[in-house]
């Protein structure tokens, strides 16, 4: 019954590694579902009961570290439809850009190979490529005046974000006062696009128009 | 975790060998125990309440008399707990849904201390048990499956009582059942203590 000190530690060794090799991964017990989460920010000064109509864009911006295009894919289109189907369910009026909406809705897929994206340099992103082709204020910049953490996003993230386009005139810029951001697996499939926007809406409930 | 096991593996090597060049023949006994643990206070409300049966200790004794031991006793044991989506205030006005999944990892080290009172005589020995040292921490944290990692090492005390049980009268090895009482005061990031009352079964044998 008598072991040698050497054969011990060997044995030790070998149960350590095996105990460890029993944990449980995280990141293995997720369902595709699980792996996604939902985040949403908010100017907290907008009231979004004194809006009442809103236009959407007819394609997603694709910001892929620098640079951005537009783009409309099946599962972008899908995007773009649920976050119109949603925002009127809130009781907001779809209109055209010409027709002076009070809120401009983007839907944009975001890349980063850096492996991190700012949302204040994010947000820059539409004060070139974007800003004339999307609202036509191109005499105003873009304000954010809230921020998430620095987000590393590698595998990519879909965006929906507000533009309080009733007001910009008075403040001489364009504010965003809500942002919504889906991250996780599956994300870009037309399939999921509206369960993933209806998450969005669902966690926040002061959107709403007051008709 | 990798350097956390290497870490373990010289303090192994270091109680092993100094407990077996000290001792006398007969002296030294080792103790290999299956452990199962269960989160207790801020632990178990707020981090895991999860139990966990992924563990195992081990325990180097030297017997300086027939009621009293010292030793060296380390372990490892894996705490996991995935908890249902909900929505999490991340900030002044943001808001996160996710399903949020702990994930900790801990390798006591310890110098322990073994009170017998009725000796190394009997069918059943009782015993108490106290100890002190640094448990090896591994705190991932997820959000969907988006994690953040912390390492770091805490204080850690122990208080526990158990039985040996030898296989024959005459035997120096035999099987081991016991509970402890763990007290680490991690403290880290707000998450307070991570407490744990822990039962084990093993056996126990001579090395020297």
């Amino acid at each position: 019954m008598k072991m040698k000190s050497s054969a011990l530690i060997t044995v030790l060794l070998g149960v350590i590694v095996f105990v460890s090799s029993c944990s449980k991964q995280p990141l293995n017990n997720l369902t595709q579902d699980e792996t996604r989460i939902y985040i949403t920010d908010r100017d907290s000064s907008a009231n979004f009961a004194t809006y009442k109509t809103f236009s959407i864009s007819d394609s997603v911006a694709v910001i892929h570290d620098q640079y951005a295009n537009k783009a409309l894919t099946a599962s972008d289109s899908a995007y773009i439809a649920a976050t119109t189907k949603y925002m009127q369910q809130r009781g907001y009026v779809l209109v055209s850009r010409s027709q002076n909406p009070d809120i401009g809705v983007d839907v944009s897929r975001v890349y980063s190979t850096t492996g991190v994206i700012n949302y204040y340099d994010y947000s820059g992103y539409y004060g070139g490529y974007y800003d004339p082709y999307y609202w036509g204020y191109s005499d105003y910049g873009y304000y954010m005046p809230y921020a998430y953490d620095v987000y590393q996003i590698t595998e990519g993230a879909m965006s929906v974000d507000m533009l309080d386009l009733k007001n910009a005139s008075t403040n001489k810029k364009i504010n965003f006062i809500w942002t919504g951001l889906i991250r996780g697996e599956g994300i870009f499939s037309a399939d999921n696009a509206d369960t993933q926007v209806k998450a969005l809406f669902d966690q926040s409930t002061y959107i709403k128009a007051n008709n | 975790m990798k350097k956390i096991l290497n870490i373990a593996a010289v303090t192994i090597f270091l109680l092993v060998t100094s407990a077996t060049v000290h001792a006398q023949k007969g002296d030294v006994k080792f103790n290999l125990n299956y452990n199962y643990s269960m989160p207790m206070g801020n632990f178990k409300d707020n981090i895991i309440s999860n139990s966990s049966p992924r563990g195992g200790t081990g325990e180097i004794i030297y017997n300086f008399s027939s009621k009293l031991a010292i030793g060296g006793a380390f372990g490892y044991q894996d705490y996991y707990q995935k908890y249902p989506r909900a929505v999490y205030k991340t900030g002044p006005n943001e808001t996160t849904s996710a399903v949020l999944s702990n994930s900790i990892q801990t390798v006591p080290v310890m110098a322990k201390l073994t009170y017998s009172p009725a000796g190394n005589g009997g069918a059943v020995q009782p015993y108490l048990s106290g100890g002190a040292g640094a448990a090896f921490v591994d705190f991932k944290q997820y959000l969907g499956e988006f994690g953040s990692a912390t390492n770091s090492v805490s204080f850690v005390a122990q208080a526990g009582a158990g039985v040996f049980i030898p296989f024959g009268k005459l035997s120096a090895a035999g099987l081991r059942l016991g509970a402890d009482y763990n007290y680490v005061p991690y403290n880290k990031d707000g998450f307070g203590a991570l407490n744990t009352l822990d039962v084990h079964a093993g056996v126990y044998f001579p090395i020297r």
